[in-house]
């Protein structure tokens, strides 16, 4: 098959790579784009250590065929930067062991977050159904979430919410 | 600035949240290639001829041709080929492999050999592999010259059996004759897979004078030299062993795996090459022993025990691996942590043509409590007595001898049982509730020894053959060197292990390392204070059984716990669920709380997966269920309300900790179902099995 070209927004940053049209966006972000943090482990999308945001939600990338990537945004944990709130509460929590499935984890807590800002223990379960920890971290990815969700809180408090004019 | 062992500052993002740790899978090295394995389709068969004619020239392709002439290995028996060179022991048995320059190349190439096999009868239970006419697997039984076989093995070669371990204490007939109620039965505990996020993953790169270099997801980087070594018929010296930090391993990451095979590929290549495995041949690769056991317990009408009768059938697949370990740790917990004056115990480490089983987290432990465990319970019925009163009338106490002869120390058996009874609320009522107690060894004997150098910018660096796999166990050994030293934890380093420069260990297993590598650094740090410097410290603990007789010291280090569930039961389709699990482990010295809970907690976890679902499925041999969506592991809204304690004394030693709590879960929950009239042998507790046992339930006389 020939390689075809594919562009869209990672990180913020307009990217362009090639791609076999029957790859999947997992094979090509680690391999064209070197990023580390999306990682194969079912190969189903089912346990989430591959997770990045496409367009905010939460994908599994090892199902993802790679030019169905065109135009869109794409964010992983490399783009939080490192101190994004989730991940100072996963750091505060000591919400990993071997960190493996962390990034997937990080990116599914800051996708719920921003549609619910105050989930239920329950509501989080259920969020990361998608995820798996082998390690079995669930109790202090639990409690990070929660964490995080007092963190994002306190910004939005020290934030004052924009008025209808100044949205950009 | 950070107080030594607080763990809530760091001066960079830990790179576990920013995504930048490099595992095992992610080391690269220039005009490296990548491999694929080509795999038997038959459990057993005569490999005739393997074809490579078809590979694109830039493939290179190893088959058994290229290992004829390589030595055997085996870390407890010298069983196994580089690749199966005659007969394919497996449906997966590595009988080829090709290196091209992408993954993908890799896997076409792979589909290009041509292998023409002649099948051959196989046998899949080890009860049915020991009966007269069975296959035979391998005809020669050599015990390795690998330190692995730290202990007398006694191989039966003419009837599949690599290992037979007794333990003979007292005079078992007498006991039973002296007992006034006697209880038997049979149980089961299935294969389970260790599901390591990260798969199996290795690199291996030979230098132009000849040395061999290795990066691999190992716990055993110094047992892999060795075997690696008679391999290519080198000096140790003349191999280097990497061993970046896992994504996960639980007894998966152990010994030679797929190192010998990128080995001669990168010799035959000429270049680097690495391997990363697919998911589903990590179901091909290593996984648990399954188990059959049969226990007879026989006791005085006041519940006193007096005589145990235990048989362990421990089907360790294809090749031995440490399966003889295993089998002697699943036999001599098997007794239990109990005053039993008479014990018996016969365990049988044995050949079948399933993938290999190895070490996982628990090592035999999990079986061996599930049947011991749960015959405490039947016991307890039959003499009318509460399970918990009945635990703690022959509950080991310290000075108590144990059937292997070694006097009990720093005991806390009933400690653990009492806290999980309180927790779970045993005194308001036992329906739905059972509880059980964990005993089990810490490797002995073995060695650990650590180095500790001052660099110049007024910082440590701590060489240490210690994996990190997520136990924690770097920075635990960190904090202890930090403490030690008097300086915050940020300025102690822990490079990754590398053999060339990291002094002799044992191996990362059995909840050693905090332990041992504990004790070896104060003698290193004393010495670094002495002459600024460098310092060198080693723990040796000594002792081991005797295998006809099982007498000796078979742990000088006990881990102890217990658990206790409640749990429901829909009788109308056998659902059944768990509402609290909670429980209680001595852990000693706690060094790092947070690694501590989550050690614990995911060890309650993956006990509680080995207890309701998990399960590896065979059909003829073959892994019908090789994949996560049909191999089910504990999700976030699997957990039932679940709960532990940490039970520490002033002044006590590091307790390793990560494999505690795991083995008495299933059987807590097993005890539990127990109590509603449910009797379940095997795992794991399906709603099939549940609604099967208590429709026996209700068909019983009453």
């Amino acid at each position: 098959m020939a390689a075809m070209e594919i562009h869209f927004t990672l990180n913020g940053q307009p990217v362009t790579v090639q791609a076999e049209p029957d790859e999947m966006l997992l094979e090509v972000l680690r391999r064209e784009l070197g990023l580390r943090s999306v990682r194969e482990t079912c190969g189903l999308g089912i346990c989430g250590a591959c997770t990045a945001l496409l367009n905010g939600q939460p994908i599994s990338t090892c199902i993802l065929l790679a030019p169905l990537a065109e135009g869109c945004e794409i964010t992983t944990v490399e783009g939080l930067g490192g101190r994004h709130p989730v991940q100072r509460a996963f750091e505060e929590v000591q919400a990993f062991q071997c960190g493996y499935c962390t990034p997937g984890m990080i990116l599914t807590i800051k996708a719920l977050l921003e549609e619910q800002p105050e989930p239920d223990e329950e509501t989080i379960r259920r969020a990361l159904g998608g995820n798996l920890c082998r390690c079995g971290c669930y109790l202090k990815i639990i409690q990070a979430a929660q964490r995080a969700a007092a963190l994002l809180a306190e910004e939005r408090q020290r934030q004052p919410q924009p008025g209808p004019a100044s949205i950009s | 600035m950070p107080e030594p062992g607080d763990n809530t500052h760091y001066a960079e993002p830990d790179p576990r949240v920013t995504g930048a740790i490099r595992y095992a899978q992610d080391v690269e090295l220039p005009d490296m290639l990548y491999a694929c394995v080509v795999r038997s389709p038959y459990a057993h068969a005569r490999v005739l001829r393997v074809d490579t004619s078809a590979l694109p020239a830039d493939v290179v392709a190893l088959t058994p041709d290229d290992v004829r002439s390589l030595g055997l290995y085996g870390c407890q028996i010298k069983d196994q080929q580089v690749l199966a060179v005659e007969r394919a022991l497996y449906i997966g048995d590595p009988v080829a492999a090709v290196a091209a320059a992408t993954p993908r190349a890799a896997r076409e190439a792979a589909e290009l050999i041509e292998v023409d096999y002649e099948e051959l009868p196989a046998v899949f239970d080890a009860v049915e592999a020991i009966q007269p006419g069975a296959p035979l697997l391998h005809e020669d039984l050599a015990i390795s010259d690998n330190d692995a076989a730290y202990f007398g093995m006694r191989p039966e070669p003419q009837r599949n059996v690599c290992h037979h371990f007794r333990i003979r204490h007292g005079d078992v007939e007498q006991g039973f004759a002296e007992a006034e109620v006697i209880v038997e039965g049979t149980y089961r505990t299935p294969s389970a897979q260790h599901v390591p996020m990260e798969p199996h993953a290795c690199l291996a790169h030979w230098t132009p004078e000849g040395r061999l270099e290795v990066w691999t997801g190992t716990q055993t980087p110094f047992n892999l030299r060795m075997d690696l070594a008679g391999i290519f018929g080198l000096p140790q010296e003349h191999i280097r062993i990497i061993a970046p930090p896992m994504g996960g391993a639980f007894g998966a990451k152990t010994f030679v795996r797929y190192e010998a095979i990128v080995a001669c590929l990168a010799r035959k290549a000429g270049r680097p090459v690495k391997l990363v495995l697919r998911r589903d041949e990590e179901w091909l690769t290593l996984n648990r022993h399954p188990a059959t056991i049969h226990v007879k317990l026989g006791a005085k009408r006041d519940g006193t025990l007096v005589a145990k009768q235990v048989t362990c059938w421990v089907n360790t697949g294809a090749y031995a691996d440490c399966g003889p370990g295993v089998a002697q740790k699943m036999g001599f917990a098997s007794p239990g942590p109990y005053r039993i004056p008479h014990v018996w115990v016969d365990s049988y480490c044995i050949y079948t043509n399933l993938p290999s089983n190895g070490a996982f987290r628990g090592y035999g432990a999990t079986q061996a409590v599930w049947a011991s465990e749960r015959t405490m319970d039947l016991l307890a019925e039959r003499l009318g007595l509460d399970p918990l009163e009945l635990r703690l009338k022959n509950v080991l106490v310290d000075g108590d001898r144990y059937c292997t002869g070694e006097v009990m120390h720093d005991v806390h058996f009933a400690d653990c049982l009492k806290a999980v009874a309180e927790q779970i609320g045993w005194q308001g009522g036992r329906r739905g509730k059972g509880l059980a107690v964990l005993l089990k060894g810490m490797q002995t004997p073995s060695r650990a020894s650590i180095v500790v150098e001052a660099n110049e910018d007024g910082s440590y660096t701590v060489h240490c053959a210690t994996a990190e796999m997520g136990q924690g166990a770097w920075r635990a050994i960190r904090m202890l060197a930090a403490e030690q030293l008097g300086v915050p934890v940020e300025r102690v380093h822990f490079p990754v292990p590398d053999t060339d420069i990291v002094p002799y260990d044992t191996r990362t297993t059995s909840s050693r390392s905090t332990y041992m590598m504990g004790r070896a650094l104060v003698e290193a740090v004393r010495q670094l204070k002495e002459n600024g410097e460098l310092g060198y410290g080693e723990c040796v603990n000594e002792g081991g059984l005797d295998p006809d007789t099982g007498q000796g010291i078979a742990s000088t280090h006990w881990h102890q716990g217990a658990a206790a569930a409640e749990v429901r039961v829909d009788e109308e389709t056998g659902k059944l669920e768990v509402v609290h699990l909670h429980t209680a482990i001595y852990a000693g010295r706690v060094v790092n709380p947070p690694a501590a809970q989550l050690q614990n907690e995911g060890s309650m976890i993956m006990g509680l997966g080995s207890a309701l679902f998990e399960e590896i499925t065979f059909s003829e041999g073959q892994v019908t269920n090789a994949n996560l969506s049909d191999y089910n592991i504990p999700a976030a809204d699997d957990l039932p309300r679940l709960t532990y304690e940490l039970i520490e004394r002033p002044g006590a030693e590091i307790h390793g900790l990560g494999e505690t709590a795991l083995p008495p879960v299933p059987a807590a929950i097993g005890n539990a179902l127990f109590s509603l009239g449910i009797h379940v042998r095997d795992l794991p507790l399906t709603p099939e099995r549940v609604l099967e046992a208590s429709e026996r339930r209700r068909a019983a006389p009453v």
